[in-house]
């Protein structure tokens, strides 16, 4: 199992029992809480996060990462990984690691296509390079806006207007 | 008012501080540190928390002292567990007490300690103002006459706090070693912060803190910046801002950063005016009439970059939290749901910039 889905279930449930369950007294709603607290429990057991998303970042990744190799040819460049995805990774926590090393990689060839270094061994290659980088790690956060709901500030904040609270 | 009470000399909590607040505690303590600044004993009534914010926690309440008036006071202790700890009290204490007596409204500081001998944290203790914090995402609840009152006068008093010469103010203090630009060591407290490791790591804002850093602009006159300048962090009476809060992000900069983060959307009910009243154009132009500072668009343009790049930092701190720090509060866990679209919108206004 994939740590962050792991840690996001554990959050909720000792959030439920710490913070929810001690202040409410109906039985019902107690009833409803422990349902919960059950429910999350087994979705510890059997789920995980969808690697459908995961997986489409990566090819996103490993785009950037081929468009990197053609684009600096001769330029001296960090290393860069082989494609990553082959037919047997199935495991999200796999699947999630990989990603996140891609970022990682991502992050070490932004800068340095905008350093020194590559701007003066190709001035124009590396701006290429910078401006292929950023597109392409949009185009990585928006698979996961997909996954994003819309947010409920005003009600995770409390929603009501404080007063005398200096 | 009386005054400030410096705790500063002496040594920090020997015992180590508890893990979690506890506001009976909190009482306890407060009952014999009132008692030794008052130098007489002081009863402790109505005490109630406040807030159920991430940072700082404030509590109400009266001290009636064996002889002498009752006073409604307000207390503000800096969790060990909060978003940033570990706290310091400094840049609050020294704001207030640079600031009262000007025409930039703030709580009287009553005494503080660093070392929170008695309660066990870095703590301060100032006066209660009477007034209401308005939601950023409420401003449509009130009508728009109203909120262009306080618009106008949140614009006025920023630009008083701009005019202020800091080099007479305990504020100086702030001021760093010189080997490094006020505005640029601005930039690099967030960098740091988001260099610390979590599980996430976005690529985009690694690039951009480097970028931030080495092409801030040279500010119009070096000010002192309140940091978190914003809708809902003031008091309002009866049409009037009666206090500027939350100081715990002052330093010295560029007043750039100050109007940036207050017209950031977020602040304004997702709106481009400031509190969904007064257009961008006639913000700049009030401000920079109160205050007589040029505005240049690319610095705001700059600023607003920054602004998003401090909103992420900030967020990923309640990343850090969660999946560090293993703190079960998932309003934290919701705030890392909204990285992507902080990034991406950073990542935009950086484009704006260049």
């Amino acid at each position: 199992m994939s740590a962050s889905f792991e840690r996001l279930i554990d959050g909720m449930v000792e959030a439920l029992q710490a913070h929810v369950l001690p202040g409410s007294h109906d039985d019902f709603a107690r009833g409803q809480i422990f349902s919960v607290i059950f429910a999350l429990n087994g979705l510890k057991l059997a789920a995980d996060w969808k690697t459908g998303p995961l997986l489409e970042q990566i090819r996103l990744q490993d785009d950037a990462f081929a468009a990197v190799r053609r684009l600096a040819d001769g330029m001296s460049h960090p290393p860069l990984p082989v494609t990553r995805l082959t037919g047997g990774i199935v495991d999200a926590a796999t699947v999630e690691s990989l990603r996140d090393e891609g970022d990682r990689k991502l992050g070490e060839l932004l800068l340095w296509a905008t350093g020194e270094d590559a701007r003066t061994a190709d001035r124009s290659a590396a701006s290429e390079i910078e401006m292929m980088l950023r597109r392409l790690i949009c185009d990585q956060l928006k698979v996961e806006l997909a996954t994003t709901p819309k947010l409920m500030l005003q009600q995770i904040a409390g929603e009501r207007v404080a007063s005398g609270a200096n | 008012m009386q005054k400030a009470v410096a705790s500063l000399d002496r040594p920090p909590h020997s015992t180590g501080a508890p893990d979690v607040v506890d506001d009976a505690a909190v009482r306890a303590g407060l009952t014999v540190h009132l008692g030794r600044t008052f130098r007489r004993a002081v009863a402790i009534e109505g005490f109630s928390r406040k807030s159920s914010g991430f940072s700082w926690i404030t509590y109400s309440f009266v001290a009636r002292p064996v002889s002498g008036p009752t006073r409604k006071l307000v207390l503000r202790v800096g969790p060990p567990n909060g978003l940033f700890a570990p706290y310091s009290v400094m840049p609050q204490v020294l704001a207030l007490q640079s600031l009262t007596g000007t025409r930039v409204p703030v709580p009287g500081l009553v005494s503080f300690d660093q070392g929170g001998a008695e309660i066990g944290f870095p703590f301060f203790v100032c006066e209660h103002v009477e007034g209401e914090v308005p939601a950023p995402w409420a401003g449509s609840e009130l009508d728009e006459g109203h909120r262009r009152d306080i618009a106008t006068q949140f614009i006025a008093i920023l630009a008083e706090l701009h005019k202020l010469d800091w080099r007479e103010q305990s504020l100086a203090s702030l001021h760093g070693d010189g080997r490094e630009r006020e505005e640029v060591r601005a930039i690099s407290v967030w960098r740091r912060s988001l260099a610390r490791p979590t599980a996430r790591y976005y690529p985009l804002l690694d690039w951009g803190g480097r970028w931030l850093a080495e092409n801030c602009p040279q500010p119009p006159r070096r000010t002192i910046v309140h940091g978190d300048y914003r809708i809902g962090n003031f008091l309002e009476r009866e049409r009037k801002i009666t206090a500027i809060l939350d100081w715990e992000l002052t330093h010295l900069g560029d007043p750039h950063e100050d109007l940036a983060w207050a017209l950031m959307p977020t602040f304004n009910a997702r709106s481009r005016k400031l509190y969904g009243v007064v257009e961008r154009e006639e913000v700049i132009e009030l401000y920079q009439r109160a205050s007589g500072i040029s505005i240049s668009a690319r610095s705001l343009a700059f600023y607003e970059a920054f602004a998003l790049y401090q909103a992420a930092a900030i967020q990923m701190c309640a990343v850090r939290a969660f999946e560090v720090d293993r703190f079960n509060d998932m309003r934290m866990a919701v705030m890392a749901s909204q990285m992507p679209s902080i990034v991406r919108a950073f990542e935009r206004a950086l484009e704006a910039v260049a």
